[in-house]
């Protein structure tokens, strides 16, 4: 592979995978009972994390009212959660000084655990959705523990398929 | 602690404000458009609805394109499975075809019934509009169980229209566009459907729980005990008038009722597995509404159907009744047969002694006839010694000639 193909992945393979995980079936809510995770959240704060810009934040907008109108949630409630999460993840860069993926990983709970709180919470006040909390919570904890394999596959990709660090 | 306090300012502010590489947005201007979009949505503008039925066309349809790679795969990996399970598949379908034929007469007949009793009580409703959709889109969100069909506002459907699967309910349509429509699935927690358990006839409410069941509010668990373990039927209720009473939605395990635990119904169709369902509306038979021609044909030639089937009902309804009474005839006629041969015999007996009695006493008039003439003209037909060619006393010739009132000269 050259480099301007390696470049051209390096580029577009995160906004591409946000954008087929939102609109594909493969959508992560799997058959298991107790296993559902939210792949767009790890992606999104794994990449405002690591490399900024990597995704847009006007795609990550975007990604949003396609998420929400394939699902069927009121539109715009997706993408400001997205956002929460873009601005929870600058926020910890701005502060880290040295990068650690435990630290990462409890801050992420952190951040989808308000981020969630807030998209439920306007569902709940403004829209009369009604929420199954114990599926809610499987989904929190399916993407708290996910990030973790994904952050290794996702730096395995960037860092020795693609050779980023190089 | 003035500084830790600068410092997170300082960091929230950039994570806000800063626009990054490559960015022409900042956060916090889309988290303000987020916020704009759905305060909108709250509103009824027009503009607005026009612009979210566009954007919702365009993704539904990108979506549907998207999801055909994975759709190919999944139908070919169904169309193996399928291979491989094709010989016990065919044998369930048999016996089942054998046991679906003994039932269908009998449903048949009680269908008509049901119809006719609905009639009755002006609850008898006929397909109003009814179309055919394929699923786009059956995306399993952990907020709404909902699929996207690919038909809208365009080829009539309507917000409030009941969805099928078969003759299975699968949800309503619960949004529009102009050539897709959104279906809110009974299998989600949102929707709320009036049911009625049969065979104990107990009203409630069904709420979605999962993807195959569902949970059953409002009922009075005591109330359902069901003999011999039997599996008890959720339809719809009707009530409210969102759907039509009488739609199959799926059973309860009667085990599930003496346990203090929810009340759960088993659907009866997978709803992960919706390629095409039907939509459609339902109205009162009595409105009149405007049909085409092959409608008017098919709802006439079901009325006559009817008519003729209620006909031969009423006609085998008379014939059971005549039937009945005709054994009831029949019966009294053979009780009566047996009565008036034991009378007939008895008669026949008591004549023959009457007969009998009236033998003997005619003898006896005759004894006293001859008795009586004998004191008269016994002299007269008496052997003695004047009179040789008379008759000796008690010999026939004696008898008959006291009877002729003496010897008869011959002339």
């Amino acid at each position: 592979m050259n480099d301007k193909k390696k470049y051209f992945l390096y580029k577009y393979t995160p906004v591409f995978l946000l954008f087929t995980s939102i609109l594909n079936e493969i959508d992560f809510n799997l058959e298991f009972k107790y296993f559902t995770f939210n792949f767009a959240y790890i992606l999104i704060f794994y990449y405002s994390l690591k490399r900024e810009g990597a995704i847009g934040y006007i795609f990550i907008f975007i990604a949003g009212l396609f998420n929400d109108t394939v699902n069927g949630l009121p539109m715009g409630i997706s993408s400001l959660s997205y956002l929460l999460l873009c601005t929870t993840a600058a926020y910890l860069r701005n502060i880290t000084l040295r990068p650690n993926l435990i630290k990462d990983w409890l801050f992420f709970l952190i951040a989808i655990l308000i981020l969630n709180f807030v998209t439920y919470t306007c569902l709940i006040l403004f829209f009369n959705y009604e929420i199954n909390y114990f599926d809610q919570m499987i989904n929190i904890m399916g993407t708290f523990f996910a990030y973790l394999v994904f952050s290794y596959v996702f730096r395995f990709y960037d860092d020795y398929i693609l050779g980023a660090s190089n | 602690m003035e500084s830790g306090r600068d410092d997170f300012v300082i960091a929230i502010r950039s994570a806000f404000l800063k626009k990054g590489n490559q960015q022409k947005f900042s956060l916090l201007s889309l988290i303000i458009f987020s916020i704009i979009f759905l305060i909108l949505g709250n509103f009824n503008f027009r503009i607005v609805n026009f612009n979210r039925t566009v954007i919702k066309e365009i993704i539904y349809y990108s979506s549907f394109i998207v999801n055909v790679p994975e759709n190919i795969i999944k139908n070919s990996l169904n169309n193996v499975s399928d291979h491989f399970n094709h010989y016990d598949d065919y044998l369930v379908t048999k016996d089942e075809l054998q046991q679906l034929k003994n039932k269908d007469i009998e449903k048949k007949i009680i269908t008509f019934e049901n119809i006719e009793l609905k009639k009755l009580i002006d609850d008898y409703f006929i397909e109003d509009r009814q179309t055919y959709a394929k699923v786009l889109i059956d995306k399993e969100s952990p907020f709404l169980r909902s699929i996207v069909i690919n038909k809208g506002s365009r080829n009539g459907v309507k917000a409030g229209m009941a969805v099928y699967d078969d003759i299975y309910l699968v949800g309503k349509v619960v949004e529009v566009n102009f050539l897709t429509s959104r279906v809110l699935l009974i299998s989600d927690i949102n929707s709320k459907v009036p049911i009625t358990i049969q065979p104990l006839n107990i009203q409630g409410i069904m709420s979605g729980l999962e993807q195959a069941s569902g949970q059953l509010q409002y009922i009075n668990k005591e109330k359902l005990v069901s003999d011999n373990n039997q599996k008890m039927i959720v339809v719809t209720s009707g009530v409210g008038g969102i759907f039509k009473s009488g739609i199959p939605i799926g059973e309860i395990n009667s085990a599930d009722t003496s346990s203090n635990e929810k009340l759960i119904v088993n659907f009866y169709r997978d709803f992960s597995q919706l390629k095409y369902v039907k939509i459609s509306s339902h109205i009162k038979e009595n409105i009149n509404i405007n049909m085409d021609e092959s409608n008017k044909k098919i709802f006439e030639e079901n009325n006559s159907q009817i008519n003729e089937m209620n006909n031969q009902a009423d006609d085998i309804k008379v014939l059971k009744q005549q039937k009945i009474i005709n054994n009831e005839i029949q019966l009294k006629l053979k009780s009566e047969n047996i009565r008036l041969k034991n009378k007939l015999i008895d008669t026949q007996e008591e004549l023959r002694k009457s007969s009998k009695k009236i033998n003997s006493n005619q003898e006896k008039i005759d004894d006293l006839n001859f008795l009586e003439l004998n004191l008269t003209y016994g002299h007269k037909c008496k052997k003695s010694f004047f009179k040789p060619q008379f008759f000796k006393i008690g010999t026939d010739e004696y008898r008959t000639c006291v009877l002729n009132k003496g010897i008869i000269k011959k002339d």
